[in-house]
């Protein structure tokens, strides 16, 4: 159903579990639009350049900003190019990609406003994308304006704001073709009323699906022509995924308030590595190739399996991250299917790993528990 | 008498354009192109109408072809535009450069420098040369022109390049020079030894064009590489009027012979190897034919490409498509959407989240495949020489008539022929046919000839393989190998050894090594077989690093962790593909006798013998276990016996049985002990049980041969004597003793 999120209290306020991109980062975005001299769409809060910069990170003025995507610039280009003609904008990749994550960072930037969300389930109804109604309200006062209750993709549209839809493929094909008169007509009629919402400039849609969801409820042609597609890839390179991996792992530490591990590197250049391997079904040496398992192996699996890793260390172990503690939550992350997944596991194992320098303990680690 | 300096790039579509332009508002009375000069006589070749580009100039070593040097032309090549030009209106035309001659001799012998890949041949009418691998170590001299590109803002040299000299449009040739004079003052060490060299030879060759004009007081127009401009000026013309003849001095020179031969755009490609080579051909030849509406002819193009191929593209999306390529423009600060843009927009506008549509464009949109063609009257091939040459020395004639001939491969010229045929239906010149050899050895062939008329035309094609048939075939061989799957690759692994063509044989071994991980369990059983025959055969093995047992220990590692799954449940008509794939694979094992490769496989032999294999091939990996003596007599009569147990259907005993004797009960007829087990068992049944096993035994029975089945008959009976006579009678047997001393002449 419609998430009317919370209109969250006070950005300052630090027990909230996870801050919005804009609250998060409001000093970036603020020293962003102080710096920047290029031209902006309509209701834009940054020029597109600006907001290339926010999400590839850079420099404003002296605030420096980080980097929130790190992968290929074209493609952010693609993205931010496609929210700025009429066209809206569909990211597609597999589960662990970064695609909400990009959606709500793209949301922030351009409208300063990343919650205007609606989640794809196969549950969602057309009144979460359309508009509902207040009916003790509609009861009393027969249909009105303000009986109506406003989906935050109608609530974008007056506003000349960006809205998202999460997982654009969970919902029903009759669902999700209430988006094409939105998309292509711009307005969304309220014939209850007898009215429209017109969309005003600067109103666009962000959606997400997942390809590991083909298939399941397609998308009409009518309404996949509303899209330009961008496919978020896997990380290219293992030093990029080592970065995010250790990036998000210290962050997800701290925040679940971990005991302190000192983060053993080479631990979490092996999970990457078994990851990136099994997941492009070659190794890092290009040398042998390797059955991939049924599941998607994304970089946030990665970093759970590190997080997983270091709570077990933390509060079993000795306080330092070793292969057994890596091993017991990579070989479940792994072998998603007990039959198939286990004898792609175990090829991997013997064909890749047991010779491999160095990686004994690791080895004799993930046989212990497979 | 005036000079006229046209910088262009080589292949530039833009260049062409404002070469045109500009000859014909000059007028020249003589035009230069840069090439090598001792390729003039062919130059009115180029201006024949059965003459369409892309077509090259070839140079090679007389009488050695491997040695060779590329001058390729596209049709929106400037060098090409500017000749045409010249050859219409008879302004007479000259090439400018070192002659390939001096080219050809300076060359390190192109057969020592290259790898297993001979593909690189095209050394261009060098681009800015600057990548001297000497020169590698600084990389403001090894290529400043790619630093200029990316201090603009532009991720390469050829980007930056289209942006603005081809995006430009016209007038841009003196500013061209100016920029490349800049570069060039910063560092003389820019320009190469090579260069140096190849300019003198420029700026003789023109000192001679303005001399012969400078009767008639006509101009000379100079179409030359960007980089070259600066040093054909006329002041450098006169600067270095003595110092050239001396740098020209004495430079040595080879016997060289010069062709036209029909050239691909897929040649011209980076891709290929191509020194000067351009990214996407078909982009440049769109570049030269379209004025107007550059990007949204190109994206209706694509648009109607992927529509022919079933691909949904309307022309709603091609206006999207473009719109969003002028924005990513936009954003990435440039004044017109490139490449670069319009594929971006094609992938997010067409693509939804495939790469086929991309895929299927780019042979047909982004290099633009093309064939050229030159007239009959021009030299023939090189590969054609080299075939002519072979034929001669093997003393084979191409008739058009059929011809059986038989070769005995132990002979030298036997293998010779051999090898031939293989390589030219390698090269798609089906000239001869292998038929079926009999009588038996592995050491005679059977071949059926007859040459078409069309094959000379397939010559030709195969020529941009490779100028001999050795290098055509081994290229050949690895592109396809490059793109085949696993069984492909064992055919080919099989052919490139009847070949004998050691480095496609390689690659193939290593690409063959690359699908393993991705091929079924009967796919690599497949792919066994060639490969044990080419590390028992082939010669391969003869060179370090080439030795087909590892792949072959990989591959059996891998069927063998296979084996068990893919043995499961089968229907009937898939174990029995199955069990004779077991077979063949077994027999290459056994042929390798590699002994980590055996114990791997005989490792999955055993775990074929368990519950839920297919019936058939469990009875065949029994048989096969108990040949190998890795099963006792005792183990094997107990699989008998579950196996056999009565109770269950007839079809399923039945298949083990099959496999069990093997193909027409191989199994009995070779092992009377294999036999034994059987009859054992039979012997052992009750009256009721044997009834109900009889139907399936002599269901399986019935398949051996009438002959055969009478000889296990008396086989059977044999040992029923030998079990009778086993019971000693002894005084019986005593009668018998006195007799046969008495017949051996003992203790008479």
């Amino acid at each position: 159903m419609t998430q009317k999120t919370v209109q969250t209290t006070d950005a300052t306020q630090p027990e909230v579990l996870r801050q919005h991109a804009e609250q998060q980062y409001a000093h970036e975005l603020a020293a962003l639009a102080e710096a920047d001299s290029h031209p902006r769409p309509p209701r834009w809060n940054l020029s597109p350049r600006a907001v290339l910069t926010y999400l590839l990170g850079g420099m404003a003025g002296d605030t420096e900003i980080t980097p929130k995507y790190v992968g290929e610039r074209r493609l952010m280009e693609i993205a931010v190019a496609t929210l700025a003609t009429d066209r809206a904008l569909l990211l597609i990749g597999v589960p662990g990609t970064a695609k909400s994550w990009v959606s709500e960072h793209l949301a922030a930037a351009i409208s300063g406003d990343s919650t205007l969300l609606v989640q794809g389930t196969a549950g969602t109804d057309e009144q979460a994308i359309r508009y509902g109604w207040n009916y003790a309200r509609l009861l009393a006062e027969g249909p009105s304006e303000a009986a109506l209750v406003e989906s935050p993709v109608m609530h974008a549209m007056r506003e000349g704001k960006i809205a998202r839809l999460e997982e654009l493929t969970r919902v029903q094909s009759d669902v999700q073709d209430t988006l094409i008169t939105v998309l292509s007509e711009k307005t969304l009629p309220v014939p209850e009323l007898n009215t429209e919402v017109q969309a005003v400039r600067g109103f666009n849609l962000i959606a997400t699906a997942n390809n590991r969801d083909k298939g399941v409820n397609e998308l009409s042609s009518a309404l996949k022509r509303r899209f330009n597609t961008v496919v978020l890839p896997v990380p290219d390179s293992l030093e990029d995924e080592l970065s995010i991996v250790i990036r998000r792992v210290d962050a997800l530490g701290r925040s679940l308030g971990l005991p302190e591990v000192p983060p053993a590197l080479d631990e979490l250049r092996r999970v990457v590595t078994v990851f990136r391997e099994l997941r492009s079904g070659v190794t890092e040496d290009g040398k042998t190739k390797l059955k991939s398992p049924s599941g998607s192996l994304s970089v946030a699996e990665a970093i759970s399996v590190a997080v997983g890793g270091l709570t077990l260390a933390a509060h079993f172990g000795d306080g330092e991250l070793t292969s057994r503690d890596i091993a017991a939550s990579l070989v479940g992350a792994v072998v998603k299917d007990p039959v198939q997944d286990q004898q792609v596991w175990n090829e991997y194992l013997e064909t890749a790993i047991k010779k491999r320098e160095g990686w004994k303990e690791f080895y004799l680690a993930c046989r212990e528990v497979s | 008498m005036t000079l006229h300096l046209l910088p262009i790039r080589h292949h530039g579509p833009g260049s062409a354009r404002s070469v045109l332009t500009a000859l014909e508002a000059l007028a020249p009375a003589t035009l230069l192109v840069e090439g090598p000069p001792d390729a003039d006589p062919l130059i009115p070749f180029l201006a024949h109408q059965g003459t369409v580009p892309p077509v090259a100039v070839l140079a090679h070593v007389h009488l050695s072809p491997e040695q060779s040097v590329f001058y390729p032309l596209a049709g929106f090549s400037p060098e090409w535009v500017a000749i045409r030009w010249a050859l219409e209106r008879g302004v007479p035309v000259g090439f400018m450069d070192l002659p390939a001659a001096v080219t050809l001799a300076q060359e390190p012998s192109p057969l020592a420098s290259q790898g297993p890949l001979p593909e690189v041949e095209g050394q261009a009418p060098a681009e800015p040369p600057a990548t001297d691998a000497e020169a590698a170590p600084n990389p403001v001299r090894a290529d400043p022109l790619a630093l200029l590109a990316q201090a603009a803002g532009y991720s390469d040299f050829e980007r930056w390049w289209d942006a603005l000299v081809e995006s430009r449009g016209e007038g841009i040739f003196g500013a061209v020079n100016e920029v490349m004079a800049a570069l060039r003052e910063e560092d003389e060490g820019h320009t190469s030894e090579r260069d140096l060299l190849r300019e003198a030879q420029m700026r003789e060759i023109i000192r001679a064009a303005l001399k012969r004009v400078g009767q008639t007081g006509g101009d000379v127009a100079v179409v030359c590489g960007a980089w070259h401009a600066p040093a054909l000026t006329p002041e450098m013309l006169e600067r270095e009027k003595k110092a050239d003849p001396v740098r020209l001095k004495g430079l040595p020179k080879v016997k060289t012979s010069l062709t036209v031969t029909p050239w691909t755009h897929g040649r011209l490609t980076q891709a290929s190897g191509y020194g000067a080579g351009i990214t996407s051909p078909g982009w440049y030849a769109h570049l030269f034919r379209t004025t107007a509406h550059v990007s949204e002819s190109w994206l209706t193009r694509s648009a109607r490409l992927l529509r022919e191929k079933g691909l949904d593209a309307s022309s709603a999306q091609v206006i999207d498509a473009t719109r969003l390529a002028d924005a990513l423009a936009a954003l990435r600060g440039r004044s017109l959407a490139g490449l670069d843009e319009l594929t971006d927009a094609t992938q997010a506008v067409f693509a939804w989240d495939s790469d086929t549509p991309l895929r299927l464009l780019s042979e047909q949109l982004f290099v633009g495949e093309v064939l050229g063609s030159v007239p009959a009257e021009v030299p023939a091939v090189p590969l054609a020489q080299d075939l002519a040459a072979t034929l001669k020395t093997l003393r084979l004639k191409q008739e058009a008539t059929i011809r059986e001939i038989s070769l005995d491969l132990r002979e030298d010229a036997g293998l010779n022929k051999s090898q031939l045929f293989h390589r030219l239906n390698l090269l798609g010149i089906p000239w001869a046919r292998e038929s079926y050899a009999s009588g038996t050895g592995t050491f005679k062939e059977e071949w059926t000839l007859r040459w078409e008329p069309e094959y000379a035309v397939r010559l030709i094609e195969a020529s941009r393989f490779g100028n001999t048939l050795v290098r055509a075939a081994n290229t050949a061989a690895i592109s396809r190998a490059r793109r085949a799957d696993l069984a492909e690759l064992s055919k080919l692994l099989e052919v490139t050894r009847l070949s004998g063509l050691p480095d496609a044989a390689r690659f193939t071994l290593q690409k063959l090594d690359e699908r393993a991980a991705s091929a079924d369990t009967p796919a690599l059983l497949d792919a066994l077989p060639p490969l044990a025959r080419l590390a028992r055969y082939g010669d391969v093995r003869s060179r370090e690093g080439d030795d087909p047992r590892p792949v072959f220990r990989t591959l059996t590692a891998r069927a063998a962790a296979g084996l068990p799954n893919a043995a499961h449940a089968l229907k009937d008509d898939a174990a029995q593909d199955l069990q004779k794939q077991v077979a063949e694979a077994d027999r290459a094992v056994r042929l390798l006798d590699d002994a980590e490769a055996t114990a791997e496989w005989v490792l999955a032999l055993h775990a074929l013998d368990a519950e839920g294999t297919a019936p058939l091939l469990r009875g065949d990996v029994v048989a096969r276990l108990r040949d190998r003596s890795l099963l006792d007599d005792d183990t094997v009569r107990g699989r008998l016996g579950a196996a056999l147990a009565p109770g269950q259907d007839v079809p399923t005993v039945a298949a083990w049985l099959d496999g069990f004797l093997g193909e027409g009960g191989v199994t009995l007829l070779h092992d009377s002990a294999a036999l034994g087990l059987l009859d054992d068992w039979v012997v052992a049944l009750d009256e009721e049980q044997f009834g109900e096993v009889l139907p399936a035994l002599r269901r399986s029975l019935s398949r051996i041969s009438p002959p055969e089945r009478r000889r296990l008959g008396e086989d059977l009976r044999g040992l029923e004597r030998e079990t009778a006579s086993a019971e000693v009678n002894e005084e019986l047997g005593m009668l018998a003793v006195a007799i046969g001393l008495r017949m051996l002449g003992v203790g008479e």
